[in-house]
């Protein structure tokens, strides 16, 4: 008989139940911490990859006891799930230690890695530690795509040997690649592959901006109607975005900058131990050598969240904000202005309103285009 | 079983978040690690109370002390939950 004291539940069970609680009281309940910012690969189109001696990054670099110390302080603010990721966070020599200490704290470890770093000991560590999930970004299907990517021959190579190591001990491994215009071909191969291996899997194609500003990215993105052309393309998110354009497609009016669970449920630390809103939002960022992680969460985070719009800003009135992946972190690395839309993403989520969404289509046939289509102006591209 | 004495096994974490008390399994060999093990406020106490070196006799009297429960109710929900913990090997006889 099932003990009426102590139930076992699903984990997704229960972070549903703990939702209302976690935003009614404002628990950081999800953070995500970068060991690092060095990584073994030179991916062209990492966000933030330095080499892997990069010197002033390693002198920069919290200390395994800073890193101990902020996570006995997250867990105390209520911290349970924890994404640990990069750089590549393996490329750090007390790796096991701190992933072991964060384990011994109760997190609920996610683990992003390239997984070419992957050894039997290593995965045998892991499985005795493990994860509650983990996840390789594989960018192609073969030798050639992957590595016009990560730009270090043998890496292909080493990468699935890394996957074999962790799928051979049942670890909780999930696949995922970022689509552009160097892989898309791979895309459905990389997909077969993933379910070959009979492991989950999913693809983001929308890249976002470098942190250092650099313009590196234009010339890899996929246009707007490559990306529409590869959600129709994808049964799974062809419905997902039917159900999205359904649901969230509504008049919408507000000033507020901040609309997510950013710095309301989740926050965001970095390899230096400046802690954000989000990895996105960098633009505001808190020193954790000279603040407690409480003294910035209840202390200034919550006047970031009041964030107003102060001049035009026609997001604020765009029904689709919500299928729109622009957000003010995202504006700022791309337009260096928190308040002006990413006119790549706001192509884009007009592209899938018209795809997806019957009530859109309609509207548009019958020449009555909405005002949010025709107010969004050409964003300034000043990043870089 | 009044007199036996428990003690935890160190690779489970007990966590209290909002107003929710888990006991999260950290080693493979311990428990289903994608599950999580909730546990109301009596048990949570009896876990709290779990130290190596009290007799169940002691947590009951505790118990009785700090809830409203008459010794049988108590007995009962000791008994239930000591029953799990050590089905899970979340506790050992000392």
């Amino acid at each position: 008989m099932e003990c009426p004291h102590i139930p076992i539940i699903k984990y997704a069970q229960f972070s549903e139940r703990l939702s209302k609680q976690v935003l009614a009281k404002r628990i950081p309940i999800s953070g995500s911490f970068e060991f690092t910012f060095r990584c073994n690969l030179r991916c062209a189109h990492c966000y933030c990859n330095l080499p892997l001696n990069d010197q002033d990054a390693i002198e920069k670099e919290l200390t395994t006891e800073e890193v101990f110390d902020i996570f006995d302080q997250i867990a105390e603010a209520g911290c349970l799930w924890l994404l640990l990721t990069g750089g590549e966070p393996l490329v750090r020599k007390d790796f096991l230690e701190i992933y072991t200490y964060a384990k011994k704290k109760g997190f609920l470890i996610s683990l992003y890695t390239n997984g070419t770093l992957i050894t039997p000991e290593m995965a045998d560590y892991l499985i005795q530690w493990p994860p509650y999930e983990m996840e390789i970004t594989l960018y192609g299907a073969t030798e050639e795509t992957y590595e016009r990517i990560t730009g270090i021959p043998g890496s292909f190579k080493r990468c699935q040997i890394g996957i074999d190591l962790l799928l051979g001990r049942k670890l909780p491994l999930k696949l995922k690649t970022m689509v552009m215009n160097l892989n898309c071909d791979d895309l459905w191969k990389i997909k077969e592959y993933a379910e070959r291996l009979g492991v989950e899997f999913r693809f983001d194609s929308e890249l976002n901006p470098r942190l250092d500003g650099s313009n590196n990215f234009n010339n890899l993105r996929l246009s707007p109607e490559e990306v529409l052309k590869l959600d129709l393309d994808d049964e799974k998110r062809t419905k997902t975005w039917r159900d999205i354009c359904a649901r969230l497609i509504r008049p919408f009016q507000s000033d507020k900058l901040y609309l997510c669970g950013a710095g309301v449920s989740s926050f965001h630390i970095d390899p230096y131990g400046q802690m954000s809103v989000c990895m996105l939002s960098r633009f505001q960022s808190y020193d954790l050598h000279l603040y407690s992680f409480k003294e910035v969460w209840d202390g200034y985070i919550p006047e970031h969240l009041t964030l107003k719009a102060q001049g035009d800003y026609p997001c604020g009135q765009c029904e689709l904000i919500s299928l729109c992946g622009r957000c003010p972190g995202w504006a700022w690395l791309e337009n260096g202005d928190l308040e002006a839309p990413v006119e790549y993403l706001c192509q884009i989520a007009h592209l899938r309103a018209a795809a997806f969404n019957t009530k859109h289509k309609e509207v548009k046939e019958n020449g009555d285009e909405r005002k949010d289509a025709k107010t969004v102006p050409e964003a300034a591209n000043t990043s870089g | 079983m009044q007199e036996t004495t428990y003690q935890k096994d160190p690779n489970i974490v007990f966590r209290k978040i909002a107003d929710e008390v888990i006991l999260v399994l950290i080693k493979q060999d311990v428990g289903d690690f994608q599950s999580v093990y909730t546990l109301n406020e009596v048990a949570a106490r009896i876990w709290e109370l779990i130290d190596g070196e009290r007799k169940v006799k002691e947590i009951k009297d505790k118990i009785v002390e700090e809830f409203e429960v008459t010794p049988e109710e108590a007995e009962k929900d000791l008994a239930e939950s000591l029953q799990k913990l050590e089905k899970f090997e979340g506790i050992k006889e000392v």
